[in-house]
């Protein structure tokens, strides 16, 4: 439900990062990065070390100070840093495609700088346990003191360097989590215009009598009230009355039911969540614009889909292959700030505050995803079709993928009162995006490495999980669809058959007597 | 659900409040609470009026200043409360207040509403004064007359303005105290401490077990029902997921709930669960402070509901209902949100206590003849729900000191968990009386005409009156499963579905340890 609305092109603000303006980025104060990571290899000590830094230029502030960085990232994505420069063209190219703010050119940079200056820091290492191993002997006094000097100025050296490396990492993940995923071969390049349509089923019905819309039919069968929500909450909030309370637990039990068919463990989520969670998962939890509300005075915020915390379930840990793929349906409420929301689609339940969904979401091996991906879009279609709605699916284009998209089919079903496609769910393959930010490995069964590593003996190297999330039953967009699709002229509603069972019999909603 | 816990004993911080303390309440600016109200009337200028605020003291603050202060803090909604009824039932308020181990100062309230009466006299009075000055300015006057004339105006001008609004900051502090006073209580309430509740009812003893029982946790853990840990990750503690069977028990519980309630007559609605602070602190919950139970949003004036009570006060909110349209009755489902700050012990292990929940909650909205009736049939309700269900518990009329302030009587229910080894809260239900439609503005107009005489402008209307609002738990998701996970659990750890929930959950008779 227009999670790619809900995306970041990018995680981090839009910066056209060149060296210069890194200036402005947050996680440095100003006084440190003046001239910090300039290519310009400034002669520090002249008998020492070609100075990387311009550590000179900080070395008075007081180790304290520079120490407590609070603005430093909160937690680091696994990015995979030696693929994206032997593949720069691709991830060009990929970029380009995207419509993203990602800067290649700087991450590559100051990649290649950090490890640079790691190696710096490994020989100053290197040179200082020399000196140290020097000292162990018999020694003129002249001879030991020069060694002395010496190893007194490369361990300033070395600290002030590896303050340095640890804020170039900082800088480097920063820079580096608004590269978008990489994108499938078969996904259309281009804008929205360019979504490829994948399936259509059903056509619009036609009308012999005057429509009205789902507010109207909402109003006069005393289902949906918006007035008094506003007073209580603000716009864009909504009490469900009578039958529409049915239909919503109706819409939710029969889903559960059908998709559990499929092998999916139910479960419901907590919907408060830490805001580092949200971060993992590509969505921006803070900022003007953002999509997600916060709780006052912690690092929590409300989810605005199940996919947050079902992506946090298992996160930072290894699982067993033979565990895989463990595939979810769960139930809750979402909450959406729909900052910025706008025009015809913001009248009604098209885009409201706060919602109920059912969410699936799948954690498998990297070769399973594709499969499991046409798993998900097939529930999707299966499930709206036994509604007997009117839709398609879409291949969504490359620009209109969220940054940890690496394919996307949005299903857009017909909604008669807009007299227009509305998108009703999406399904999403993150690959390995959310995994490498979520921590999320599994350990393969059999081990793939002939030779012998160091360390863990005969254990098979950790991967980490592709995972999958697609909309089982996003329930306002789905009570549009129905009270609209399936309105009588006499302003009755018919209740489709698969639901009825989970409504108590019901069949028909009808107009109260007064 | 613990909502006496949920409500304040008083609605404002604590105030000791004589005249000197209530320099240190918020709404006023230090600079102007300087001996502002004091009893001692100050005369100003003989000849005009007894100054009865100290108002000269501020006079050199400029105006805009004053005003936008005394706006910035003032209160966002005033309580409709029955000032002249407080004053002529001094005695029955001051007992009840003792009772209800309420921090409520009376004395300040009846203080300051006399200052209020006085003043608002003072105010009529010097107006009047001001347009016997304008009339006589009309007639034809000596130039010295008409300067004195024209001096005595423009001073009872500048002095009614300084009154006037004295008169708001007053009326805002009037609000400020008074809206800690709790409601009255029921005369069969018991009066003392919790210890003093009465049984009213009690149903089913307590299983025997033939075997060493687990406590819901375990069960929990044992058949993959609900997740602590990865929500304290995700979330923190107090977090769950719930899991395989728990989802559809949650989801039967709730369906099965709807469905009997709504046999009773009672609408079913789903509420917003992020509602204004206002309503929120009109329904009688304080959303700010330390110790609060609220979650409130970041950069707005929203907050989480901890209770459907909330959105169901509010449906109605500001609004004068027809006689005819009454009784409402509601039942609500809804997550709840608490912070549980404060909250300690061993009944915060689990389900007990936790952040968030699904409950379906009752409410009912009704002419205050009839509150009594449908408190009774609300907590007939509950026990019909429970006993059904096969619970064993019991009714309690929960004692004075144990009353939210806007209770006007309370029964909670508390059933019996194996694994805690005693009773636990399972629902309460409570009758608010005007307590919270003074608040929440909501009043009806009764069909018949109660007053004989005829009533200047609206002319055969009957004067409108506030409604009685009721509220009651019909399930709180958690703690149901508390209560049917280890009362329902069997020698070899799976555990029965109670009978009514099966045809909810797919005919699911039992929960059974998976095959890993």
């Amino acid at each position: 439900m227009s999670l790619h609305k809900l995306r970041l092109a990018a995680a981090v603000p839009l910066t056209i990062s060149t060296f210069s303006s890194r200036l402005f980025l947050k996680p440095f104060p100003n006084t440190l990065t003046l001239g910090l990571f300039s290519r310009r290899l400034q002669q520090h000590k002249p008998l020492l070390v070609r100075a990387f830094s311009a550590s000179a230029t900080v070395q008075d502030i007081p180790a304290t100070q520079t120490t407590v960085s609070s603005a430093r990232p909160q937690w680091k994505a696994s990015i995979d840093f030696k693929w994206i420069r032997d593949n720069k063209e691709a991830v060009e190219i990929n970029i380009k495609n995207r419509n993203s703010n990602a800067n290649l050119d700087v991450v590559l940079e100051l990649y290649e700088n950090m490890v640079n200056l790691q190696k710096e820091v490994e020989r100053l290492r290197e040179e200082r346990n020399n000196v140290a191993k020097k000292m162990k002997g018999k020694l003129e006094p002249s001879e030991r003191e020069r060694l002395v000097e010496e190893g007194k100025s490369l361990k300033e050296s070395l600290v002030s360097m590896e303050e340095d490396l640890v804020k170039l990492k900082d800088e480097l993940q920063h820079v580096a989590q608004s590269i978008p995923n990489m994108t499938h071969p078969d996904v259309p390049v281009g804008g929205e215009d360019s979504s490829a349509i994948r399936k259509e089923v059903g056509c619009p019905r036609e009308f012999h009598f005057q429509i009205k819309d789902h507010l109207q039919l909402g109003k006069d069968l005393d289902l949906i009230d918006f007035d008094s929500a506003a007073e209580v909450s603000g716009s864009k909030f909504f009490y469900l009355k009578n039958e529409a309370v049915l239909l919503e637990m109706a819409l939710l039990n029969w889903t559960l039911s059908q998709v559990m068919k499929k092998g999916y463990t139910p479960l419901t989520t907590p919907e408060i969540v830490r805001s580092s969670i949200v971060e993992k998962c590509g969505f921006q939890p803070r900022g003007d614009n953002t999509q997600v509300y916060s709780i006052d005075g912690t690092d929590q915020c409300l989810i605005g889909t199940a996919e947050i915390p079902l992506g946090g379930i298992h996160m930072d840990s290894i699982l067993l292959e033979s565990a895989l793929p463990l595939k979810y349906i769960a139930f809750s409420h979402c909450f959406r700030t729909e900052a910025g929301a706008a025009g015809a689609a913001t009248k009604g339940l098209y885009r409201v505050h706060q919602f109920s969904k059912a969410e699936m979401f799948v954690i498998c091996r990297p070769e399973d995803s594709e499969f499991f991906h046409h798993e998900l879009i097939q529930i999707e279609e299966d499930l709206f079709t036994s509604l007997g709605l009117h839709f398609k699916t879409l291949d969504m284009a490359t620009a209109d993928l969220g940054a940890p998209a690496y394919r996307k089919f949005d299903i857009e079903a017909w909604m008669p009162g807009f007299g227009r496609f509305g998108e009703i769910s999406s399904a999403s393959n993150c690959t390995d995006y959310q995994s490498r930010r979520l921590g999320i490995r599994y350990r393969p069964s059999e081990p793939l490495q002939t030779g012998p590593k160091k360390g863990k003996a005969n254990l098979p190297a950790t991967k980490f999980v592709h995972t999958l999330n697609a909309t089982a039953c996003a329930v306002p967009r789905m009570m549009v669809c129905l009270l609209e699709n399936n309105q009588q002229e006499d302003g009755s509603v018919v209740i489709p058959e698969p639901l009825r069972p989970f409504m108590g019999g019901i069949e028909l909603i009808k107009p109260k007597l007064k």
